[in-house]
């Protein structure tokens, strides 16, 4: 009977110990893994911070749809501005003459008669043609595909002409966007410049058109001395 | 009594072998349990002893004691943070004050020899 009671007794013993053991180890690299994992208080406070965060972060994104909202009506005067720009750039590159433009106009060729060989067109003639298409109401001209400027000069060079620093001889293809009528009748007015420059020897035909394309400069564009100013 | 006292020391090196080696890591949550209900078993283990040099050991009263102490530390911890108290705090002292009385006995008890 004593050596059962000892028999159980020693058995209780060593499985006690055992738990005991189990549990202080158990404990010990618990505690032990604290340092490398993180502690309880740290994940609730870190998790008082997430939940700071997301409600930051919808406050946030509510913003950031406001802001979008924002911008796009922003956007939209933007492109409002940007098409006045470019309209405007548009219309002032028509006015230089940098774009291509077509309509009702004349052509106007001017060739040396065969039958009067020792006259040649002068610069002179050609002006005076452009000064008749400009008084009549031509809006562009072209002189044998060179789009006259502000800044385009008509200068004999020898037996050529030089427009745009470009070198013509005759004929001369003169085209002109304007009133059509207008334009051929200024020209061959009577005792008008048709006529002055028969005389001289010179073919005028001139050639009213529905539809003529005058072509846009494009030579370069120097301004190195003329500077813009507020005065 | 000292085959006991070699048993108690050879199963708690088994013991803590078995812990040490057990790939079951603990959650932290419950470190703090555990840490109570370990304490609770030390002092069952001390009074176990005491009452070995009493000689008033009772195997049941010692099993039961062990258990139930630990458990009951551990469900006041539990119940504790449960409650937001530090109820854990209250079995620490305890099962702690009661520690050291019986180490003092145990002392006594060996002085006395």
């Amino acid at each position: 009977m004593k050596n059962a009671l000892k028999k159980t007794t020693y058995l209780s013993i060593s499985m006690v110990a055992v738990v005991v053991g189990l549990m202080m180890a158990l404990q010990f690299r618990t505690t032990s893994n604290i340092d490398q994992a993180v502690p309880l208080d740290r994940v609730q406070e870190l998790t008082i911070e997430k939940k700071q965060v997301e409600r930051d972060l919808n406050q946030l994104k509510e913003e950031s749809v406001d802001l979008k909202f924002k911008l796009e009506e922003a956007g939209k005067s933007h492109t409002a501005a940007t098409d006045a720009l470019e309209s405007e750039l548009l219309k002032n590159k028509l006015y230089g003459g940098l774009v291509p433009v077509e309509g009702q106009g004349v052509e106007v060729l001017l060739d040396n008669r065969p039958d009067s060989s020792f006259y040649n067109i002068k610069d002179d003639d050609l002006l005076k043609v452009l000064n008749d298409l400009r008084g009549a109401g031509a809006e562009a001209i072209a002189i044998n595909g060179q789009r006259i400027l502000s800044t385009s000069e008509v200068r004999l060079a020898g037996s050529h002409i030089n427009v745009n620093l470009t070198r013509l001889s005759s004929p001369y293809k003169v085209v002109a966007i304007g009133p059509s009528a207008t334009l051929k009748s200024s020209l061959e007015l009577r005792g008008g410049l048709k006529e002055y420059l028969n005389d001289l020897g010179v073919s005028v035909t001139v050639q009213s058109e529905d539809r003529v394309l005058v072509p846009a400069y494009t030579g370069p564009l120097r301004f190195d001395y003329a500077k813009p100013t507020q005065r | 009594m000292w085959l006991g006292l070699w048993l108690a020391v050879i199963s708690l090196a088994v013991g803590v072998v078995m812990g040490l080696n057990l790939p079951l890591v603990l959650p932290q949550a419950y470190a703090k349990y555990m840490s109570v209900a370990a304490l609770a078993a030390l002092d069952s283990v001390f009074g176990g002893i005491r009452a070995a040099m009493e000689d008033n050991f009772d195997n049941t009263i010692f099993i039961t004691g062990f258990f139930s102490n630990t458990l009951l530390a551990a469900g006041l911890a539990f119940f504790g943070e449960r409650l937001g108290m530090d109820l854990y705090l209250a079995a620490v002292v305890a099962f702690g004050v009661r520690l050291f009385q019986n180490l003092a006995i145990i002392r006594r008890h060996l002085l006395k020899k």
